[in-house]
């Protein structure tokens, strides 16, 4: 795609972000995105948004947020699924030749949110609401089902939990946790203990997309990466035994973005930032990718180190492009030249989405 | 440069109060159906799903997208929810747009469905969209705001309560001819006139029902249109815009759009109409189907997008000239006056602009149509899109 990043910035992550009302999280991030970037907001064509009504508490949220997210007076569009969503969809607007310089912004005040109240009533009336379905247990029927198709047990869990947690100490935009949950084996959704899910943040993240067009008539700015290619994938909304654990569309979305990408099934994935909402998801999603030649799995410490639940899928591009940017700090993975971000959003991870990022030559 | 994008197909349901004999996700499955029916294509030609839906605490399930995958063909396929408040359609549109302009799909469905009235109270979810510390305390919502512009209006240009009558008139005739409208029928000015009186200057009848149906669109590149379709409608022209939620922030000397013109639409369309090499819009756009709520929307909207000068066209729509057999059909279906399925009401408009240029209207087909206009606008009056469909590509390269 001639689509490339030329900045992005991330809140500071904060476990329960008190002093600051969710549109001042997102006007600085934004501010700071652009000044990444090297631009005024003046001088952007368009943005989109990538927010859920439900998560913000407010109908139609982006009445209220679209202007500190840089939106005043400009072309202004709004995805609810997740923030990667918005990313690709910002992504497609570029490439689509109509806009040349836009923003993406994405946030969740998790901490000011009832999640599992707001899970529940996702649910479609007739049948998984009244048994009490949301995303707790969706993800425990989840786990239950690679326990069983993969032979994951509980030590590999937390194995995996604590190799998370190593990762993340060493990430630099990292939220730095007192091991807060660790070992807190409080049954949720057999076999999902409280411990095995990495705790919610508050954050907000912005990127900056320009045009190649752009590019070139601006000379003096140089991008962070290129988005190589974007694809995603829904499944049905059953949560059948075929469709937990199976993640076939995990391979299928990968597959085509590999390939929108110039790039085969074969061909070595430098990093691969992946959303993982539990330890038994990262385990399932690591024995998928057993068959490929990924270098590094997540050197961000994934949810570990920061999440914010809508967005995390988005602060996993960031730590993407940052990598190929050669900017990853102490979690830099050498010689890191192609990474994907993976994000994932509705029951049992439904749809899967990844955007490519590829490093650009000096 | 971008790919040429087309409309192929359309689907819609007839709109009513209630749709009871069906859920949420078949309401949207008959749209999409119909509308891939429309384009000559089964669920495996499509590449990518577009949903359109505003807020879901109307119906009260907030992955109401999620839970219809299955129902309109998605499964496997990229998929994503857009919601821009009442411009979600107009909004879904463009972004699938932006899904085949791009060329990285060829054919995509845009799809969506609402039912306002699976909650008792609209306009009581509507205060929710406020701010709650100051705002939500206000007897305000979607019916408060607007007459508080059309008040401002009215005081500015000397329009009177009757000449929106007249509006409300000649969008339930119109209706008359659309086989899916929720509201129609031969009505008076004196009969709205002595509608019960919501909000000063509004009675009952200036005032859209709360519908429930579903819309659908099939969209593609132009070597599919010109395979699949005998008269495409082709996108010629887009342009959104998003300005402040503070209505207050519009009614002073400095503001830069005004909030009782509606003037952040004539950024939208100006855009639009530059892609589509549209100089005079009032003498090049034949129909126009506009997001009008409310019978106060036309006459600053028309006026902001170039159709007649700023005060003039309550005296143009007391004329005629916003006719069925005027100079610029506006509402040819009856428009949203008529029929307000808010999660797709402006993917109606666009479905409606196309079947006007693709000759394939009906009863509401307007003759000689090159260029239909289909608009959008939501949250409070701060979100408009404009969608130029025309009978050829006639787009200019983006600079």
């Amino acid at each position: 795609m001639d689509t490339y990043v030329l900045g992005l910035a991330l809140s500071p992550p904060h476990a329960a972000l008190r002093s600051q009302r969710t549109e001042e999280m997102a006007f600085e991030t934004v501010r700071a995105a652009l000044d990444n970037a090297g631009v005024e907001r003046t001088t952007i064509d368009h943005v989109t948004l990538a927010t859920s009504d439900e998560m913000d508490g407010r109908s139609i949220s982006s009445m209220l947020m679209a202007m500190p997210g840089g939106a005043y007076l400009k072309d202004e569009l709004r995805v609810t699924d997740s923030g990667l969503t918005g990313l690709v969809m910002g992504a497609l607007r570029v490439a689509s030749g109509r806009f040349h310089l836009g923003v993406v912004v994405s946030w969740n005040h998790t901490s000011q949110i009832d999640v599992d109240a707001l899970t529940r009533m996702r649910a479609e009336p007739f049948v998984l609401r009244p048994i009490g379905l949301n995303g707790v247990i969706a993800d425990g029927l989840f786990a239950g089902a690679v326990q069983h198709r993969l032979g994951l047990d509980d030590s590999a869990v937390a194995e995996r939990i604590a190799a998370r947690r190593q990762q993340a100490a060493r990430n630099p935009r990292a939220l730095q946790r007192d091991a807060d949950g660790a070992g807190d084996d409080a049954p949720l959704a057999w076999p999902l203990r409280r411990g095995h899910s990495a705790p919610a943040s508050d954050g907000c993240v912005a990127f900056v997309l320009a045009s190649g067009q752009w590019l070139a008539a601006h000379p003096g700015h140089r991008p962070l990466a290129r988005i190589a290619g974007v694809a995603s994938a829904i499944d049905t909304y059953r949560l059948d035994g075929e469709r937990l654990g199976g993640m076939a569309l995990f391979d299928q979305a990968l597959d085509e973005v590999l390939k929108r990408s110039g790039h085969s099934a074969d061909d070595a994935i430098d990093v691969a930032e992946i959303e993982a909402p539990t330890a038994w998801h990262d385990l399932a999603i690591e024995r998928h990718l057993a068959e490929r030649r990924v270098v590094a799995l997540s050197p961000s410490g994934g949810v570990w180190a920061q999440n914010p639940l809508f967005c995390s899928g988005l602060v996993n591009a960031a730590e993407a492009a940052l990598q190929v940017a050669g900017r990853a700090g102490d979690v830099q993975v050498p010689r890191a030249r192609f990474a994907v971000a993976h994000g994932s959003h509705g029951y049992a991870q439904q749809c899967q989405t990844f955007v490519a990022f590829e490093r650009v030559a000096a | 440069m971008s790919e040429n994008v087309a409309v192929i197909g359309v689907g819609q349901t007839g709109f009513r109060a209630r749709w009871d004999s069906m859920t949420y996700v078949e309401l949207a499955q008959q749209a999409a159906v119909q509308a891939l029916a429309d384009a000559r294509l089964t669920p495996d030609d499509i590449d990518a799903v577009v949903f359109s839906m505003a807020p879901t605490h109307f119906m009260g399930v907030p992955d109401c997208d999620k839970w219809a995958v299955d129902f309109v063909g998605a499964r496997g396929k990229p998929f994503l929810r857009v919601h821009t408040g009442g411009a979600t359609g107009g909004s879904a549109f463009q972004a699938a747009w932006a899904h085949v302009a791009s060329g990285q799909y060829r054919r995509v469905l845009v799809v969506g469905a609402d039912r306002i009235t699976e909650t008792p109270d609209a306009q009581f979810v509507l205060n929710l969209i406020w701010d709650p510390l100051y705002e939500q305390d206000f007897a305000l919502n979607t019916v408060t705001m607007t007459a508080l512009a059309t008040q401002r209006y009215m005081a500015r240009h000397g329009v009177t309560e009757e000449q929106y009558a007249r509006v409300v008139v000649r969008a339930r005739r119109n209706a008359m001819n659309n086989p899916n409208a929720h509201l129609k029928g031969l009505i008076t000015v004196d009969e709205v006139m002595a509608s019960k009186r919501v909000a000063w200057p509004y009675k009952l009848y200036d005032i859209c029902p709360r519908s429930a149906g579903a819309a659908a669109v099939v969209i593609a590149d132009e070597r599919s249109a010109r395979e699949l379709c005998p008269r495409p409608a082709f996108v010629s022209g887009i342009g959104a815009i998003s300005n402040t939620v503070f209505m207050g922030d519009r009614c002073v000397p400095s503001a830069d759009c005004d909030f009782a013109e509606h003037a952040e639409i004539s950024l939208a369309a100006r855009e639009c109409f530059e892609q589509a090499r549209i100089d005079d819009p009032a003498s090049q756009v034949q129909v126009l189907e506009l997001y009008d709520p409310f019978s106060s929307f036309q006459f600053p909207e028309l006026e902001s997008m170039g159709f007649c000068a700023r005060g003039t066209a309550a005296r143009l729509s007391d004329e005629g000239v916003f006719d069925m057999d005027g100079r610029n059909a506006v509402g040819p279906s009856g428009g949203t006056l008529c029929t307000n399925p808010i999660g797709v009401t402006g993917l109606v408009r666009v479905a409606d602009a196309a079947l006007q240029v693709m000759g394939r209207a009906g009863a509401m087909q307007v003759k000689g149509v090159h260029n239909a206009l289909a608009t959008a606008a939501g949250g409070s009056t701060q979100f408009f899109t404009c969608t130029l469909l025309s009978d050829e590509p006639r787009r200019r390269a983006t600079a």
